[in-house]
């Protein structure tokens, strides 16, 4: 089958657009879109599963050859980030059904939220930088369109400024690219990568690789340029935020790791020394909002900064074991913190607020939303054997191992300060009295939970499965941390 | 002789290009600046045959017609607004 | 207010035919030449802002009964579908196929798959736009 590793863009492509035809039979979109995900799932392992084989799979679209055609790519990076956001988009999807509420489904909520998926596994999967651009604009119209869906003052507020950010970050980004085609006359990654290597990285490809770092790092909100991210990913309702909060924040870092490893490596003591000063105040930054709010919503959204943080310290540190830590923790944060969002989302739905100083006693009512969230958090913060703690330990032993003591401290000390706060929801928001909700005792969760659910098994079965996960990742750092193989299966030299 | 022909006529459409931005910067009314943005689409039009005659083909001659109705809609839309308000109307006779 | 424009409708119901009839050789000359699927569709596009401005919302929508919002989505579906079909013989996604043919009346012409992904995204630009120009003059 030539055509596998396209099938994760194709199969949701069709769908989204099939959607459009039915919006008023909200039962057949349900089911439509239901299935498709799941089809996605079951390609997108498909694709691992024959990456794990045989190694990186590429496609020539249109049947023009790399490196004058647009090539896709799907090497182990590429394939476990495409599965796990199919998971995460299949598990949102379960939790849509019950809570996302019959306005949206009529306005094209479901087709929307296929085309995201589009766009977000065409970005994972394109092997063309130019590619990647017009798949990140997918994205963030599909995700545009998520945001202001429903129309609320708060949303409408909120997307005006997302929209300006992503929009200059767009120009940005095709101003990168024209720079640096204008310089080595290739769009195709590998090919740029090759040409770099060849010239040997002048100072003009590293003001390029700033650039790109400006860009990538507002799409995935690293230190100064997050600014928009609390306020906006604060608006939409749960599905949608979860899905923001676990996957467009993961493309942009997911660029950064793929440009920094494969197309501007030689020169880390410029570009990546910068790199790792913006990772750590991310996570200083992040650290800091999570204890100091009392929204739960806020807190979980500053943990995404904190977690973008420590993969990008990985990626600055760039030896092999510290990129396959960043693997690791990438897929493990993209997991869980879909997971938290939506245990918190079920804890608004049933409290009617977000302020934790209102919440309490959750657990005498809701006891399976207590303990799965309390697992969440464990995972989350890095308890050991859970998949969080597998995580940093690579990333923190290889950090000492490269001599960046400092970073690998304030990694280390993220992780007291990430557990403060999820066990700050978790002591004031279960414990304590019972209160009364304006919407009774008993609000119906059990079919809200099941995504939830989902996501905390396989997140505890991805800590304690590391013996079988293992051979994914290293596969997965081996072409990060040595770019020829990922240039000579896509130039087939 | 015809090279200097048409290279006179340019500077001429020039000169009356200039004149018009003068009077779609200045113009005191909407419906002057209407009327030069007109003008200046059908000196555009002007440019380019004049150009496709130096340059010797005829590739652009497409371009001219698309100009020439995206200006004729233009116009029509701006002069709909003056008179009468709105541009689209739900119901006409209402 | 009432307004007489009878020379605006008139010369709209002529001009009208002038200009889709001018999209469909752009359309068509995108073959070889510049246009295509994108210019066609603003020219057809054009030409309905045309139908609007000399008449209103309710009498375009008799006119031209569709949602243009589907007509989006089936342009979408012409689009993927072509490059899909690649599938089907085990080619890479988006390879298309051509031949040269004897056709009566315009005898020999080349036929090409990518003029049915052109029509995709003909009715793609021609639905998004007038979706939007719709959606605004709606508005009011």
């Amino acid at each position: 089958m030539t055509n596998l590793i396209l099938l994760p863009i194709l199969v949701p492509l069709l769908a989204g657009i099939i959607l459009i035809f039915f919006t008023k039979n909200i039962h057949l979109q349900r089911w439509l879109s239901g299935i498709s995900s799941l089809a996605t799932v079951v390609v997108s392992a498909f694709v691992l599963l024959k990456v794990r084989q045989d190694g990186i799979q590429t496609l020539a679209l249109s049947s023009w050859e790399a490196p004058f055609g647009i090539t896709l790519v799907s090497d182990m990076l590429s394939a476990l980030l495409v599965f796990m956001a199919s998971i995460i988009s299949f598990a949102c999807l379960i939790y849509s059904f019950r809570s996302i509420g019959e306005q949206r489904e009529r306005f094209y909520y479901y087709s929307i939220f296929q085309f995201l998926l589009v766009g977000v596994n065409g970005a994972f999967t394109t092997g063309d930088i130019f590619n990647l651009f017009v798949f990140f604009e997918v994205m963030l119209m599909s995700s545009y369109v998520l945001l202001v869906l429903g129309g609320t003052k708060i949303q409408l507020r909120e997307s005006i400024k997302y929209i300006l950010v992503n929009i200059i970050s767009s120009a940005l980004f095709v101003v990168a690219v024209g720079y640096l085609y204008s310089i080595v006359g290739t769009l195709n990654m590998a090919h740029i990568s090759q040409r770099v290597s060849e010239i040997n990285q002048p100072g003009i490809i590293t003001v390029i690789a700033v650039l790109f770092l400006i860009v990538f790092g507002l799409k995935g909100a690293i230190f100064p340029l997050f600014f928009w991210l609390p306020g906006s990913y604060n608006a939409p309702p749960a599905p949608v935020m979860a899905i923001f909060g676990a996957l467009l924040t993961k493309v942009g870092i997911y660029s950064i790791m793929r440009t920094f490893t494969l197309l501007f490596p030689h020169d880390t003591g410029y570009t990546h020394q910068i790199l790792s000063v913006m990772a750590i105040l991310t996570i200083i930054t992040g650290a800091i909002g999570a204890i100091a709010y009392w929204d739960i919503k806020k807190i979980i959204i500053y943990n995404i900064i904190v977690a973008v943080g420590v993969i990008a310290f990985g990626i600055s540190v760039m030896s092999y074991d510290s990129l396959a830590g960043s693997v690791f923790y990438l897929i493990h944060d993209m997991n869980i913190k879909a997971a938290l969002f939506l245990l918190v989302g079920i804890m608004i739905k049933i409290t009617g607020t977000s302020n934790l100083r209102k919440i309490s006693g959750l657990i005498a009512h809701y006891p399976g939303l207590g303990w799965t969230y309390f697992l969440a958090a464990l995972t989350v913060a890095g308890i050991p054997p859970l998949s969080g703690f597998i995580g940093k330990v690579i990333l923190v032993r290889s950090g000492f191992e490269e001599g960046h003591y400092w970073g690998a401290a304030i990694v280390l000390m993220s992780s007291l300060l990430v557990l403060f706060s999820v066990m700050k929801i978790f002591i004031n928001g279960f414990w304590g009295e019972p209160k009364d909700y304006p919407e009774g005792k008993k609000v119906p969760v059990n079919q809200l939970m099941i995504a939830p659910v989902l996501l905390v098994i396989f997140a505890i079965f991805y800590g304690l499965g590391i013996e079988a996960v293992q051979p994914y990742i290293s596969q997965a750092a081996e072409t990060l941390s040595n770019p020829d193989i990922y240039i000579n299966a896509v130039l087939k030299e | 002789m015809l090279e200097t022909v048409v290279q006179f006529a340019l500077l001429c459409i020039a000169i009356a290009m200039l004149g018009l931005i003068y009077r779609l910067v200045k113009g005191p009314t909407v419906p002057d600046r209407v009327v030069a943005l007109d003008a200046l689409g059908i000196n555009l039009i002007a440019v380019i045959a004049l150009v496709s005659i130096i340059l010797k083909t005829n590739a652009f001659l497409e371009i001219i017609l698309l100009i020439g109705i995206l200006a004729f809609i233009g116009t029509v839309a701006f002069s709909k607004y003056l008179e009468k308000g709105v541009i689209i109307e739900r119901e006409r006779n209402s | 207010m009432k307004i007489n424009d009878v020379i605006l409708q008139t010369a709209t119901k002529l001009v009208l035919f002038v200009i889709i009839l001018f999209s469909i050789h752009l359309f068509f000359a995108g073959h070889y030449y510049p246009g295509g699927g994108f210019i066609g569709g603003l020219m057809t596009a054009a030409a309905i802002v045309l139908l609007l401005l000399a008449f209103d919302l309710k009498t375009v929508a008799k006119i031209l009964p569709f949602d243009f919002k589907k007509v989006t989505a089936i342009g979408l579906l012409f689009a993927v579908g072509t490059g899909a079909g690649a599938l089907l013989f085990d080619a890479p996604f988006l390879t298309h196929a051509f031949t040269d043919a004897y056709l009566p009346l315009l005898g020999k012409t080349s036929l090409h798959t990518a003029v049915l992904f052109d029509i995709g995204v003909y009715l793609v630009v021609i639905g998004v736009t007038l979706t939007i120009i719709q959606t605004i003059g709606e508005s009011e």
